[in-house]
């Protein structure tokens, strides 16, 4: 039932299971057709103050080279992977521990970490501004105990950005992975174990590989993402730096250009697959995560 | 059998948890603080009367587990069907639906919220819970396909086999091995997706009717201007709901354990 | 565990069903009026006396950006929302793109006691369509305890003490118009050479930037983090309220200007409703209360004598004529303009 190997194998048998059917047809009607919308807009011309014309253009395309554009671009990219680096690193170590413990205590503590995400998430990001604003509680401890004569500027850079980012993130990493190192069969490290692999040896040469398909769907999910939003850096950054999302937003509502916002958009998905692409073909990752 | 966490280990899972909390620790607290700007002024319940009094927070309270519940359902639904199918398929368009399936993951919210205001404005479909629960499902099908894909890529054909050869069929095969396999996947994607719906801001801003304005549009709203104690004192009362409702998850697991 | 999972699955479609059955069961009463603005831009109290008096239920929607709200009343045809409050510009191309319906004054008895300097703007020349709800002006306020230079307009933010201070609004229009007012110009500037040389100057300005806010910068302010900020009124209110030591300057370069307003859609699905709110809102003692809650000015020549001593002390939102009569409102300019203001924005934020 999950597979037919054989067929798979065999190669090209043309075979629709039926039950592809509804995702098929849903796609087509509410993600295909919204998007070839906004792919028509993006060779569109804007209208003078609000809307579009019927002018076909090449124009917004064009001005993707724009050097502030590509500039954001270049950024947005490197905060999108400094956040799935990040993320991974916490993120991979806490699935492998977790999944470590009793089957009752490993479940409570995955529902103990998602639990917080079912409450709005501006809101928990509103808890850091009052954690580290300069008259909040982490600036007046470190007054009171003499590190600090003056509150420090804990917010507003890029520092706080990127914290937002990896708590925002975080979770998606951590669930993916824990997937996959949950389903482990313990006994295959226990063999590489008694073969004469040290710890860090058979955990990489063992548990990593096989963990893969999680740590390659924890990366789409928290790259992905990154790549566009924008209300992190609005809230903690004080919106100082010009990320894909904000600039976006920016084209849409202040510049009121829908055309290059649907370019941007368009873009940034080209970018994403692409990248996405390059990743799985590095990792050897083919079928995994969602994108092939 | 696999070797136990060591203290560091421990440590490191409880430092984690410590960062996901911290700041729901001080909405929390915050929520009961007298003074509506900058430091603490004492303890007060005045943001809770303020929230208990707002008739309108608590009809988008239900809006918004309406939208939840029945777009997660649907999209589990989909998406599960879909990852299932998927890996007995072969068909030519396979690459393509997989990744045009996973584009509401990777466009900005804003163009997509855009592109849905046209798409049902064209189409004549008057904005409110119906045009909701399609936006929300479609940015929720994602998370649900990857997470039960990935699951499915990992598991051992041979269990399905062994049931086949046992004489099960495909449907039997697949309600008693490959469900009960998948089943954490399936929990972890419907999280996921429960939390992105009950967070969505932008896309819902866009489909929503008059009369079906959810929670998290409240909320934004309310904290972009500035109303931030009486949103804390929300926060805290949906978290101390979301504890309640894993208890009792949890209580009925385990009474449901003990009959099986 | 199979059948947990199915047992949970049919649970959640239960609930869902149940949930949609109370959903729908909502009551018609009397009448209902929906209105579309910023969360918290009308004061709740007087949203239940107008129920009480009338028995119109009120269904108020909030929208987080204009450009959202009318993107929104685009799609919807200019339907499904009675009352829309605005501000002048977004209204202006609500104007143009036809989405406006004419009031009739004959049913807004109370509209002879607004005051005459708020009608008849530019994005309601003939004043069909709209009912000023309250006016503002940016305006700049400091923590003298900490600013060291002095601060007299526009210009003086870029003073080199101020590195790492100011907190300025989100807004490309309003920051590059600013930076154009310290310059002699016009907010409205559309020369391409002009626009070029503000954006220059306003480049040296990023590094006194801390943070853009245009929503809560009085959070910022009143918490210390920035000790000058360029805001909206109300929120120079908020400020003033829990910092009194803080100073408010009015801008030697002259104050940008703006009138939020009532309009009703094109299609209002409930135009008597909405009328009578305009004239409830139009009320001397209505009025006055309105512009006490969003701490904006009142525009209401009748409502003078409600307003309490303390609005009338309030530098924010009781601005001296001699010094009112030195403002500009902000408004389009062309395509090629934007166009290279945003470049200049972007440029700006990415810097």
């Amino acid at each position: 039932m999950l597979g037919k190997p054989n067929a798979a194998k065999g190669g090209k048998k043309r075979v629709i299971s039926p039950t592809v059917w509804p995702l098929y047809i849903w796609t087509a009607l509410f993600v295909a057709l919204p998007l070839v919308y906004v792919v028509t807009i993006s060779f569109l011309k804007k209208d003078e103050i609000w809307g579009v014309t019927n002018q076909f253009t090449l124009g917004n395309y064009l001005s993707l080279f724009d050097p502030v554009y590509l500039k954001v671009f270049g950024q947005s990219f490197l905060v999108a992977v400094s956040t799935t680096a990040l993320t991974l690193l916490i993120g991979y170590p806490f699935a492998y521990f977790t999944a470590k413990f009793s089957p009752a205590v490993r479940s409570f503590i995955i529902l103990l970490l998602m639990a917080p995400f079912w409450v709005n998430s501006l809101l928990r990001l509103n808890g850091w501004i009052i954690l580290l604003k300069a008259n909040g509680p982490v600036n007046e401890l470190l007054m009171r105990l003499g590190l600090a004569q003056e509150p420090l500027k804990l917010l507003y850079n890029g520092g706080a950005m990127m914290l937002g980012m990896v708590y925002a993130l975080l979770p998606f990493m951590i669930t993916s992975i824990y997937n996959s190192v949950e389903k482990l069969d313990w006994s295959v490290i226990e063999a590489a174990r008694d073969l004469g692999a040290s710890p860090a040896k058979a955990f990489f040469t063992v548990t990593v590989p096989l963990t893969v398909p999680g740590i390659v769907a924890g990366c789409v999910l928290v790259f992905v993402p990154s790549m566009g939003l924008f209300f992190i850096s609005d809230l903690l950054g004080g919106a100082k730096s010009l990320l894909l999302g904000n600039l976006i937003k920016n084209e849409l509502m202040q510049a009121r250009n829908w055309p290059m916002g649907a370019t941007l958009s368009i873009a940034m998905l080209l970018f994403t697959f692409a990248f996405i692409g390059i990743y799985k073909r590095v990792t050897g990752e083919k079928t995994l995560g969602g994108i092939k | 059998m696999m070797k136990k966490n060591s203290w560091r280990s421990r440590l490191f899972v409880a430092l984690v948890l410590l960062f996901n909390y911290l700041p729901i620790f001080i909405v929390v607290l915050y929520s009961f603080n007298a003074s509506k700007y900058g430091n603490w002024a004492g303890l007060s319940l005045q943001w809770y009367e303020k929230l208990m009094g707002n008739a309108q927070i608590l009809r988008s309270l239900k809006n918004s587990l309406l939208l939840a519940f029945s777009s997660c359902a649907l999209s589990i639904l989909i998406g599960t069907a879909g990852a299932v199918g998927m890996a007995r398929s072969h068909f030519r368009t396979q690459n393509l639906l997989e990744n045009v399936s996973m584009i509401p993951m990777m466009l900005p919210e804003i163009i997509l919220g855009m592109a849905y205001l046209s798409f049902f404005s064209i189409l004549k479909v008057s904005f409110g819970m119906v045009t909701l629960i399609i936006a929300h499902v479609t940015f929720c099908i994602p998370y649900i396909f990857i997470n039960v894909q990935s699951r499915l890529a990992g598991l051992d054909p041979a269990y399905v086999e062994a049931a086949r050869d046992l004489g099960a069929s495909p449907t039997r095969a697949f309600w008693d091995v490959t469900l009960p396999l998948i089943s954490p996947a399936i929990t972890s994607g419907a999280l996921l997706a429960f939390a992105m719906s009950m967070d969505d801001v932008v896309i819902s801003f866009f489909v929503t009717g008059t009369t079906s304005n959810t929670l998290p549009l409240q909320v934004y709203s309310m904290l972009k201007m500035g109303v931030t104690p009486e949103v804390n004192a929300l926060c805290t009362l949906m978290l101390l709901a979301v504890f309640a409702a894993l208890g009792l998850y949890a209580l009925l697991r385990r009474v449901l354990r003990k009959r099986a | 565990m199979k059948k947990t999972v199915v047992r949970l699955l049919a649970l959640v479609m239960v609930l869902s069903l149940a949930l949609l059955g109370a959903g729908c069961s909502s009551s018609n009463k009397k009448g209902e009026l929906v209105i579309f603005s910023w969360a918290d831009y009308i004061d709740p109290d007087l949203l239940k006396e107008f129920t009480a008096s009338t028995g119109i239920e009120i269904n108020y929607n909030y929208f987080n950006s204009e450009e959202e709200m009318l993107s929104k009343l685009e799609a919807v045809d200019g339907g499904e929302y009675d009352i829309v409050i605005a501000s002048d510009y977004i209204i202006n191309i609500a104007r143009k793109e036809n989405l406006l319906k004419e009031i009739d004054k004959s049913k807004v008895p109370n509209y002879e006691n607004l005051n005459e300097d708020y009608l008849n703007q530019y994005y309601d020349p003939e004043g069909k369509y709209t009912i000023p709800y309250v006016a503002g002006t940016p305006l700049i306020v400091y923590d003298p305890s900490r600013v060291t230079c002095q601060i007299t307009g526009y210009g003086s933010l870029w003073d080199e003490s101020l590195k790492d201070q100011i907190v300025v609004m989100d807004h490309m229009r309003n920051v590059i118009g600013f930076t154009l007012k310290s310059m002699g110009y016009s907010l409205n500037e559309q020369d391409p050479e002009v626009i070029a040389k503000a954006g220059e100057k306003l480049l040296a300005l990023k590094p006194n930037i801390r943070a853009l806010d245009g929503d809560t910068p009085h959070e910022k302010l009143i918490s210390g983090e920035c000790t000058v900020g360029y805001i909206f009124t109300s929120q120079v209110s908020a400020v003033l309220s829990e910092r009194p030591d803080f100073k408010v300057v009015y801008p030697e370069e002259g104050m940008g200007f703006g009138i939020d307003s009532l309009f009703m859609p094109a299609n209002a699905p409930h135009e008597d409703a909405a009328l009578q709110f305009m004239n409830f809102l139009c009320d001397p003692e209505i009025s006055a209360r309105a512009s006490v809650f969003t701490q904006y000015i009142n525009c209401n020549k009748a409502a003078t004598q409600y307003l309490p001593e303390e609005f009338l002390n309030n530098q924010a939102v009781n601005i001296p004529a001699d010094i009112l009569g030195d403002i500009e409102f902000m408004q389009d300019i062309s395509s090629e303009a934007t166009e290279q203001m945003n470049e200049i924005w972007n440029t700006f934020k990415q810097s």
